[in-house]
């Protein structure tokens, strides 16, 4: 049980031209679930490491409970860690997998035996006390690792993508049990990984990062409906936002050859000029009484309880210089579901276009 | 096209056949030279089979040699081989260890010099040895054989490839996390998973000393003290055969059949655990070849 804080870390590898992490700086509270995010490269699970001792901090510093941990050996930390591999012991069964820890620490015999038969019965592992690692499954070997980290009792929990490596169905049993056991147990726990929906149903807050920087950090309910930037409304959200090119106008916005009209305070602080328009999916329809943006069906994802429309705008079909734009996304009831090829009108729903600046990226907020 | 692939098996076949000729008649031959008398080696063809009681009698003739000499030899190769593999495992594995799974400053240094080291002939080092085994005046003990037996370059290099390949970094991790110093890093996780470098490291050494030859014949001066390889010297030396003009009794003359014998109980032991170890022997060899 503990805070957790970044000032400015930064971690720089030798010969290379940027911070593989650049002036973290981040808060974590007491108990706290919090999800580190982004795509590859982009610095989380070296955050990570530097919290757990494993990489060393070039700048600034990392506290848990208000004491600097920068210069301490992990052992020293009081932390526990669950890899993404499970880094399970091979030569040991679970149960010393699981007092390994406790056993360094030299604790009695009989307490190590009480806390492992304590973790084994939180995880469901107890008929698998006897067997070796090479002799359980994926999510068998998922639970011993974090078994191992529970029994340990810490102060904060470190999670590097514990669920890649098992399949889609277990993925999402699991990641509920996780967030029910963390908040259970209490501790304080950073969890990295780089699917999206992972982090915003497990985490108190979620801290997106882009390029060693961190881009938002905020409960997810903020991150989805006020992203402070491009990058993060496009990576928050399945599927992702749309994000087109449009011209500010005297009446609104122009896509296309369309005019879409825009909340008079957004429309005053964005000006004139180009600007990224932020839609997703469920803020378009096909019907609708604004003028609607011409496009042509591509294909129709159907899942059952919705389903999801990619169109061609209509405007980009024959231009190259939209080649490599993405299908425009629009969540639509199945039953009224368009046929591929066919012709549609994208109306957007008032109030839920999101502007941003065309080259920082920045999110564009009426006064 | 079947007939081109079977030709190619068959040349194949033919250069292995060759090989196995090259490597495996001298032994054959050693094998059955002690069932011959002297004469029927001179005489007979090489491949012929004497008779098991000329065995039994070669067997007899070198062990009592000299007052049973031979054990002597024997005795005192043990004691050099499995104190100095002894010596040599408690040295290479832990430096192997270190250098692949730990970081230090001038450890890549440490890395080159090691592979420089190994190339180095041994025996050009016995004379520089002897100088300083007789600065602490250690010449003439067991010591002065044993500890330069525990240098083994070679097993340092083969410890570093094993545990650099086989042992992934993140368990290493996990071990320093759950509150393990370094000794317990290695202690605990690293030493566990190192059975098959173990036993090949230690099967080299044992090998090399075992038929190192200059290191004891520079070190030990007395008959009693002599490992069994000098002590094949001096039986080839007592052979009328080889060494014309040596005095010597009748009842102490060596021949060539007393010579091979010889030289089977020398190499016997060897045999012997590379039979028992194979297994491991291979598992150690093949341990880097799969992981990444």
């Amino acid at each position: 049980m503990a805070t957790v804080t970044y000032k400015d870390a930064s971690r720089i590898y030798p010969r290379a031209n940027s911070k593989a992490v650049n002036q973290l700086t981040l808060e974590i509270r007491d108990g706290e679930f919090i999800v580190l995010v982004g795509p590859s490269g982009c610095g989380k699970t070296t955050s990570l490491r530097m919290l757990a001792g494993l990489e060393p901090v070039d700048e600034g510093d990392i506290f848990i409970d208000d004491r600097s941990v920068v210069r301490l050996a992990p052992r020293e930390r009081d932390i526990a860690m669950v890899f993404q591999n499970y880094a399970l012991y091979p030569h040991m069964n679970v149960a010393q997998n699981l007092g390994f820890a406790l056993k360094i620490a030299k604790l009695k015999k009989s307490e190590i035996k009480t806390r492992v038969a304590e973790a084994a019965k939180i995880l469901d592992l107890e008929e698998y006390l006897d067997r070796k690692p090479g002799q359980l499954s994926g999510g068998q070997r998922q639970r011993v690792a974090m078994g191992r980290a529970i029994v340990r009792q810490p102060r904060v929990f470190l999670m590097d993508e514990p669920l890649s490596n098992l399949d889609a169905k277990l993925r999402v049993a699991t990641r509920s049990e996780i967030a029910a056991l963390q908040r259970r147990l209490g501790v304080t726990t950073v969890y990295v990984t780089h699917d999206q929906v992972e982090a915003m149903t497990m985490g108190d807050r979620v801290a997106v990062m882009k390029d060693g920087v961190l881009q938002q950090v905020d409960v997810p309910s903020v991150l989805y409906d006020s992203p402070v930037n491009a990058f993060v409304a496009g990576f928050i959200g399945s599927p992702a936002m749309n994000l087109i090119e449009g011209t500010i106008g005297p009446d609104g916005i122009t896509i296309g050859s369309t005019v879409v009209p825009v909340p008079r305070g957004l429309q005053q602080a964005a000006g004139t000029g180009k600007v990224t328009v932020g839609l997703r999916p469920e803020s378009v329809e096909l019907t609708g009484t604004t003028a609607g943006i011409p496009a042509v069906v591509n294909l129709v994802e159907e899942l059952g309880a919705e389903a999801y429309v990619y169109a061609r705008l209509a405007h980009t079909v024959d231009d190259t210089r939209f080649a490599a734009t993405p299908d425009f996304i629009v969540r639509v009831n199945p039953k009224s579901a368009p046929k591929s090829g066919s012709a549609i009108e994208l109306h957007v729903k008032p109030d839920s276009m999101l502007l941003f600046d065309a080259e920082s990226g920045a999110r564009i907020t009426g006064a | 096209m079947l007939a081109r692939r079977y030709v190619y098996v068959f040349i194949g076949l033919v250069i292995l056949l060759v090989f196995v000729a090259f490597f495996g008649v001298p032994l054959l031959w050693l094998l059955l030279a002690p069932t011959k008398t002297d004469s029927q080696l001179a005489h007979e063809s090489p491949f012929a089979f004497g008779s098991l009681t000329t065995f039994a009698n070669t067997f007899h003739k070198v062990i009592n040699y000299q007052g049973q000499l031979m054990l002597t030899w024997l005795k005192n190769s043990a004691i050099y081989s499995f104190g100095g593999t002894a010596l040599a495992l408690l040295a290479a594995i832990p430096a192997g260890y270190g250098l692949a799974l730990t970081q230090f400053i001038g450890r890549r240094a440490l890395l080159a010099i090691t592979l420089v080291v190994m190339i180095l002939p041994s025996t050009a080092l016995v004379l520089p040895l002897f100088l300083e085994a007789s600065e602490v005046h250690l010449v003439g003990s067991v010591w002065s054989v044993i500890l330069p037996f525990a240098f083994f370059p070679f097993g340092v290099y083969l410890a570093y490839i094993y545990f650099s390949s086989t042992i992934p970094k993140d368990l290493l991790a996990a071990a320093r996390i759950d509150g393990a110093g370094e000794w317990g890093v290695f202690r605990y996780v690293a030493l566990p998973l190192a059975r098959p470098i173990v036993g090949l490291v230690a099967f080299f050494a044992f090998v090399a000393d075992w038929t190192n030859y200059y290191l004891p014949f520079v070190m030990t001066y007395t008959n009693t003290e002599y490992p069994v390889s000098i002590g094949l010297q001096i039986l080839i030396g007592s052979a009328p055969i080889f060494s014309p003009g040596t005095p010597g009794s009748a009842a102490s003359e060596i021949f060539r059949p007393d010579l091979a014998m010889a030289t089977l109980i020398a190499i016997l032991p060897i045999v012997i655990i590379f039979l028992f170890a194979q297994r491991t022997l291979v598992k150690g060899m093949l341990a880097g070849a799969t992981k990444g």
